[in-house]
């Protein structure tokens, strides 16, 4: 069997494969069924400053081919996670990839701070798929400029390489990945979930739309963005299988996130690491 | 929790909306703490997620789940044939928690009779069952309890206490008075209202099994979050430090 370790930030991982963010739990649950030494790096769900409710229920929408969810980023808190969690990612010597959220441009920063220089850290995701309260809850990602800002902003609060997480909606997503790289931003996350509404009897639930569906807009923004600047791209959308994985790599994807396939079939990660294993090469 | 194949033995249709599907499994059943749970997949060319149900009812080699017809999901499945092959997540989940009560008082809303057959058929000292249905036709779904004597509530009257299974309980909880007694329910939310209004005055002690639609059964999404008293870690994960809460513990 061949190697497939990848380098990415100037460290090696052990594969290409990672977790999306806040679709593998805090990082114990899914021990009952493998051991997160399988993952290439993991990845934390959104943490905020203030630790964060999330929204009301119902949360979650099976849509055929996808799915739709209303979690409203609920989490510990950023503090609170890093005290309880650094020493288990140490035990498995497992690089983490710390995914944050603010509903201001200052919580960024303050997330980055919280940080610190960890010892587990790969690197800092920076989910610019959230609300900004300030302006009436317009998501950060929408706009070249704040994408500038809130990059340049954590870039400076750390040390560690700073990753922009993006996501496709009215945007061209080419110009955010310009904006992300030229504040400095060391790799791209392309795509978060995108924005679609399920309509019940009597209310209207807003959410982000993950799954399959989701797939074909991933790899597009992914060959795009892979033309337009030169850091590495993780790929995140839909994937399924080793097949999708490699579509993603072959689109020009350093490495790869799966998030919703966990919740239908739990192994899809160790299976997908294992098959990525016996054919020695991405092509 | 495990990744269980089987295949249909039968899927028994009780009513025009309720069915008994039972399924057998190849390899060994994990051991299952009652109120339990498994996610089941249903068909993974059109229902995109998996669907919880409680274990019913969990033989040597065989599974069941009770279910109603609700929706998409649920309708598909009540049309799967004997012979298919099914898959299922689980046990999972925090079942019911007994601890050598005098008495236990297991009441049950409608479908919510599944959530607790498997206790009733393990307790092992004194009890009482109160069933709520919306007419003698869900008499249907407890045919096998019968010789438990439950007393039963209708809505329409037409069989038993005419009205809700809440207010039944009210008028037959005075007799319990001075036993150490603890209430293990299932059913809907609105009955875990009444029913917390009913317990009040004496914060009679009470385990509800609680549903919240669910993205993956196993604490990975947070989809199944529930508010609970508790000031520290106020949000709980239905799948993962539930289905059973104790009523007094939830913000309702
Ligand atoms: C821990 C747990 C145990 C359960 N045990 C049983 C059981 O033993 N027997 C049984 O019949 N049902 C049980 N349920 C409910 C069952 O999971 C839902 O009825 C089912 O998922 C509906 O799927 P659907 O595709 O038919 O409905 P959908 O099309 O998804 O929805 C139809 C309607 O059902 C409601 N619904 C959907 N999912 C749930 C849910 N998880 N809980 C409550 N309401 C829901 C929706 O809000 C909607 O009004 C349980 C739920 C949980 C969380
Ligand atoms: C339940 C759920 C929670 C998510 N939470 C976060 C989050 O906290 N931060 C984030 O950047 N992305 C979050 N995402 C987006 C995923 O990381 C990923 O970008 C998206 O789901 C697309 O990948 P998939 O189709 O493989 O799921 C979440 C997705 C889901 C389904
Ligand atoms: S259903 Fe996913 S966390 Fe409970």
């Amino acid at each position: 069997m061949g190697s497939i370790a990848i380098e990415i930030f100037g460290k090696k991982l052990r594969n290409p494969v990672m977790n999306a963010s806040g679709t593998l739990g805090y990082g114990r649950e899914i021990e009952r069924l493998w051991s997160i030494k399988v993952l290439g790096a993991f990845v934390t769900k959104g943490l905020s400053i203030l630790p964060c409710q999330g929204n009301p229920q119902p949360r979650i929408f099976d849509l055929g081919c996808g799915m739709l969810n209303s979690i409203g980023l609920q989490n510990i808190g950023i503090k609170r996670y890093l005290e309880e969690y650094t020493e288990f990612f140490l035990e498995r010597k497992t690089p983490v990839v710390v995914n944050i959220f603010g509903f201001t441009e200052e919580e960024y920063i303050e997330c980055a701070l919280a940080i610190g220089d960890n010892p587990v850290v790969l690197a800092i995701e920076v989910n610019l798929s959230c609300p900004n309260v300030k302006t009436g809850g317009i998501l950060f990602g929408k706009k070249p400029e704040t994408v500038f800002r809130i990059i340049r902003g954590v870039k400076s609060a750390t040390n560690f390489p700073v990753i922009a997480k993006l996501s496709q909606e009215v945007t061209d997503i080419v110009e955010l990945a310009k904006a992300a790289f030229e504040a400095g931003a060391d790799g791209l996350t392309l795509i978060n979930t995108i924005p679609g509404v399920v309509l019940e009897e009597n209310r209207v639930i807003r959410g982000g739309l993950s799954g399959p569906f989701l797939k074909s807009i991933a790899l597009k923004a992914v060959y795009d963005c892979s033309k337009a600047v030169p850091i590495p791209i993780i790929g995140v959308g839909g994937i399924m299988n080793t097949e999708d994985v490699i579509s993603f790599l072959r689109a020009g994807a350093k490495a790869v996130q799966i998030g919703t396939a966990t919740f239908v079939y739990p192994n899809t990660i160790p299976k997908i690491v294992k098959e990525l294993k016996k054919r020695r090469s991405f092509d | 929790m495990k990744h269980i194949l089987g295949k249909i033995l039968e899927n028994i249709e009780l009513t025009e909306k309720h069915f008994l599907l039972t399924v057998k499994v190849k390899a060994k059943i994990p051991d299952v703490v009652p109120g339990q749970f498994v996610m089941v997949m249903i068909d993974d060319k059109k229902v995109f997620l998996r669907r919880p149900f409680t274990l019913y009812k969990v033989g040597e080699d065989t599974i069941s789940i009770m279910y109603k017809v609700r929706g998409f999901g649920t309708n598909l499945l009540s049309r799967m044939k004997k012979g298919r092959e099914i898959s299922l997540l689980g046990p999972l989940g925090r079942g019911f928690a007994l601890r050598n009560r005098d008495l236990y008082v297991i009441v049950a809303g409608g479908i919510g009779i599944a959530g607790v057959n498997l206790l009733i058929e393990r307790m092992k000292g004194r009890f009482q069952i109160f069933y709520g249905t919306s007419s003698s036709k869900g008499l249907a779904l407890i045919r096998n309890l019968i010789s438990h004597d439950p007393i039963i509530a209708t809505m329409d009257g037409s069989f038993g206490y005419k009205g809700d299974i809440i207010s039944c309980l009210s008028q037959h909880i005075h007799y319990f008075s001075g036993v150490d007694f603890e209430i293990l329910a299932c059913g809907p939310k609105d009955m875990y209202v009444s029913l917390k209004n009913v317990l009040v005055t004496y914060r009679v002690p009470c385990q509800v099994l609680w549903e919240e639609k669910m993205g993956c059964g196993m604490g990975l999404c947070f989809g199944c979050a529930v508010k609970t008293e508790n000031a520290e870690h106020p949000m709980k994960r239905v799948c993962l430090e539930g289905p059973v809460f104790d009523l007094w513990d939830l913000s309702l």
